[in-house]
This record gives C-alpha cells, sequence and structure tokens, in this order.
C-alpha cells in the first residue's frame, strides 16, 4: 500500500543512518525526546536505536496518554462501573490499568460489565441498543483521540440520546513538553514532535519550544524512514545553527492542523484548570473535560464518584524516567518489584510506556552486549 | 476493527496509532475502508475529513478519519 512500504526499506535506512553520522559534531552527545508511545514503538520494533551512531540517545517522553491517568481516576471509573444498570465501555488499553486495589478487568470479573471499545462510537451504538441501561464511555487519549470522543457526542446531542455519558481524562501534549522543558535537571538537544497530535493540532503548538527553549522540533511519521529522517533534520538543524519546527510528516500533517476536529473540540471541550498527571504532579491547563453545553453528557456530573487523590507508591522513579534522567533499567525497582504483568508505576503499565517498550523489546539487546 | 491491543500488545492511544486507509465506499453509517493488510472496517466517520470519495486514502485513529 502506497506510503507505508516505502517507508520501511532497510537499505535507506542505512543510508540514512549514515549521513546521520555525517551530520554529527565529533566528541559530542546527543539526546533527542521522541513524545509519542507510537514512535517508542516504532523504535524498539525496528531496532532504530541501535541502527543510529553511539552518541545519539533515544529519551523516551511523555506520550501514553494511558499512563498517565492517576490512581484516583481508574478508582472513579470503576465505581461508575460497579453501579447498577451501567454498561462501561473503554479502550482495551484501559482494561488492565491498575488503580488503587482493582482493575476495571478485575470489576468485570466481579461482575460489573464492562466492555472494550476501539472507538467511542462503538459506545454511542451500544447506547442506542440498550435504551434501559445508562451507558458511559471513559475517554483518553491525547489530541488525536479527543476529535472523536467530541465528534461522538456532538452526534448524541444531535441524536437525543440521554442514556450516554463520557468520564472525560483526554489530556493535551504542550504542557507537560513545557513542565519538561522547565525542569532543571533535563538536558535535551531536540524533539521528535508527535506525529498525529499534529495531524490534528498543527504545528504552530509546538512553536514555543525553538522560541522559548531554543531546541528544534521536527514532526515525524511512526515508519522507520520517517523517524530516521527525522533524526537526521534535528542534527542539521543542530549543526547548521537553526531552531524551528521542521515537518518531515508532510504527507499526513496539514501546518494548520484539521481545523474541523479543532472546532468539533472547542464545541464540546474546556480546558480544566489543572490536572495530575501520573509521574508528573499537577499541570496546569492539561486537560479536558466536557464543556457547559455539553453537562449533560458528563458522567462525572451524572454519577458520584469518590474522586479521591491516591499517591503513587514511593519506589515509583516514573518521573525521572518520563524526563530522561534515567533509563528504564536505572530504576531501582524495574524488572523485579514492577513488570507488565504487576506494574507500580506508569512508565511499566501501558505496553507503549518507556519501561514497558524497553522490558518487551530492548532488555535482550542488552543482555547480549554485556556477554 | 483490526487494531486491538489485547492481541497485538498495543495500545491506540498511547502508539497515538494512525492506521492508513483506503475508502471503498460511503454510506449513511460512515465510509468502509480497507487497510494495507486487506482488513475490512465499516462505520469509519469522515466528517472531519470531508468531502471524500471512494479511492482516497485516509488516516483513521479510534474509528475517525482524521487526515
Amino acid at each position: 500500500m502506497k506510503f507505508v512500504d516505502e517507508f520501511r526499506n532497510a537499505e535507506l535506512g542505512q543510508v540514512m543512518a549514515g549521513e546521520i553520522l555525517a551530520s554529527l559534531e565529533p566528541g559530542r552527545h546527543y539526546k533527542v525526546m521522541e513524545v509519542c508511545g507510537g514512535h517508542t514503538h516504532s523504535i524498539y520494533k525496528y531496532g532504530i536505536d541501535d541502527l543510529l551512531p553511539e552518541n545519539v540517545e533515544l529519551v523516551h517522553g511523555p506520550g501514553c496518554p494511558v499512563c498517565v491517568i492517576p490512581m484516583g481516576r481508574v478508582d472513579d471509573g470503576i465505581a461508575i462501573a460497579a453501579q447498577d444498570g451501567v454498561i462501561f465501555t473503554c479502550f482495551g488499553d484501559m482494561m488492565r490499568v491498575p488503580g488503587s486495589t482493582y482493575t476495571l478487568l478485575d470489576a468485570k470479573a466481579q461482575g460489573a460489565d464492562v466492555r472494550m471499545v476501539y472507538s467511542p462510537l462503538d459506545a454511542l451504538r451500544i447506547a442506542r441498543e440498550n435504551p434501559d441501561r445508562e451507558v458511559v464511555f471513559f475517554a483518553i487519549g491525547f489530541e488525536t483521540t479527543a476529535p472523536s470522543t467530541a465528534l461522538t457526542l456532538k452526534r448524541a446531542k444531535a441524536e437525543g440520546v440521554t442514556n450516554f455519558s463520557a468520564v472525560c481524562n483526554h489530556v493535551t501534549i504542550v504542557p507537560p513538553l513545557r513542565a519538561l522543558l522547565e525542569s532543571p535537571d533535563l538536558r535535551l538537544d531536540g524533539f521528535i514532535g508527535p506525529g498525529h497530535v499534529c495531524t490534528v493540532v498543527g504545528a504552530r503548538p509546538f512553536q514555543f519550544i525553538p522560541v522559548d527553549y531554543r531546541r528544534p522540533v521536527v514532526i515525524s511519521g511512526f515508519e522507520p524512514l520517517d523517524i530516521l529522517q527525522s533524526v537526521l533534520m534535528i542534527m542539521r538543524q543542530l549543526r547548521e545553527g537553526r531552531c524551528e519546527v521542521e515537518n518531515q510528516y508532510t504527507r499526513v500533517v496539514p501546518p494548520e492542523g484539521n481545523l474541523k476536529a479543532l472546532e468539533v473540540m472547542a464545541e464540546v471541550f474546556e480546558l480544566r484548570p489543572h490536572f495530575e498527571w501520573r509521574g508528573l504532579g499537577f499541570i496546569s491547563n492539561s486537560a479536558l473535560r466536557l464543556s457547559e453545553a455539553y453537562a449533560d453528557f458528563d458522567a462525572e456530573r451524572r454519577f458520584a464518584v469518590p474522586g479521591v487523590r491516591v499517591a503513587d507508591p514511593k519506589a515509583c522513579q516514573c518521573g525521572e524516567v518520563l524526563k530522561g534522567v534515567i533509563k528504564p533499567w536505572q530504576c531501582k525497582v524495574f524488572g523485579t518489584a514492577c513488570t507488565p504483568e504487576h506494574a507500580i508505576g506508569t512508565c511499566m503499565v501501558s505496553p507503549e510506556g518507556a519501561c514497558a517498550a524497553y522490558y518487551n523489546f530492548g532488555r535482550y539487546a542488552r543482555e547480549r552486549e554485556a556477554v | 476493527m483490526t487494531d486491538s491491543c489485547d492481541t497485538t500488545g498495543r495500545c491506540i492511544t498511547c502508539g497515538d496509532e494512525g492506521v492508513p486507509m483506503r475508502v471503498v465506499t460511503l454510506t449513511i453509517d460512515g465510509a468502509v475502508c480497507v487497510d494495507h493488510a486487506g482488513a475490512r472496517h465499516e462505520g469509519i466517520a469522515v466528517d472531519l475529513v470531508e468531502p471524500v470519495a471512494p479511492g482516497d486514502q485516509v488516516l483513521v485513529h479510534a474509528g475517525v478519519a482524521i487526515a
């Protein structure tokens, strides 16, 4: 299929790796952050970090909207799911995220009607098909996903569906990036920008990175050659003394984003003044909630929830991993108390989290190197 | 739809997954599309990328075409 196979060509990958090497300043160590879980996954799956020169290090940023949901909000979801007559719908990724005691999957095993959906539109369909039940959708994701929730709620309102509501945990990408950049112990040379978030929001929201923090940003696609080309573009900016937002993913990302998607989001959502991110703490204006016009569809108003803040375990060092200060294997509990099967912290919770991705893909390469 | 994170260990929100698909036909419930692997997907909402026609390529995330 066009636009997929060409971007996985291994020979071209080698050529690009050579060009990256040629663009580097000798003796300098580079740290480049990729924000998106999709990039983390591609990097490990295609062995891109092995292909890159040794002095180019990829750091995995906070691109996991599932991982960053605090345990207290998972508990709130479980409380709603446990109520009589509720059909609780969510993406598959949410089902295994632990709250303070249970996961949604545990709640399902205990009799709650929890159903996996691939789209909020599926949840709305379930509401139409079950008019005597309350259907709740647990909405998660960055700006890539928020438009689908917004579109679904818009349709629900237009159709006069009254038994449908959403718990909104949508988060925005810019505030945590700014929080990371403000952190004194962070040292990054550039950013690989989130290609699909940018499809919705465009390139402009990332201007603050070169303007305020003097670091280059390249918005990247997800195939291996996209990522390699993006690293090359960052290195060239650094070499040439440029500092700007460039778009590598031009075949998909329009510079202004998707205006219809932004309009729908502006109608249905408003910014929360602050929101807690697991591993990063409270960040202002970093998450969405339903606007007044859509208050009837807000599950947090429709249902009573505990609303209790649950602190992360003391052993958890996710904050440092997210900032790129330590690597997954440097965390004291990595692979011992904290594994994908029994995750303590956010970086291990989702398959796309830095620690889980490393645990599943990267460990073996490191062991071979050590031997 | 085939992008299930149960079977493949992928996470569509964390993976920020956008699946390129080709539009086959438009129905009242949304577009019918096929992906790179040839799998058929129904009910894809195309409201945010209109106008689309059969043969167009779209990028789909969570059942909604975003590009």
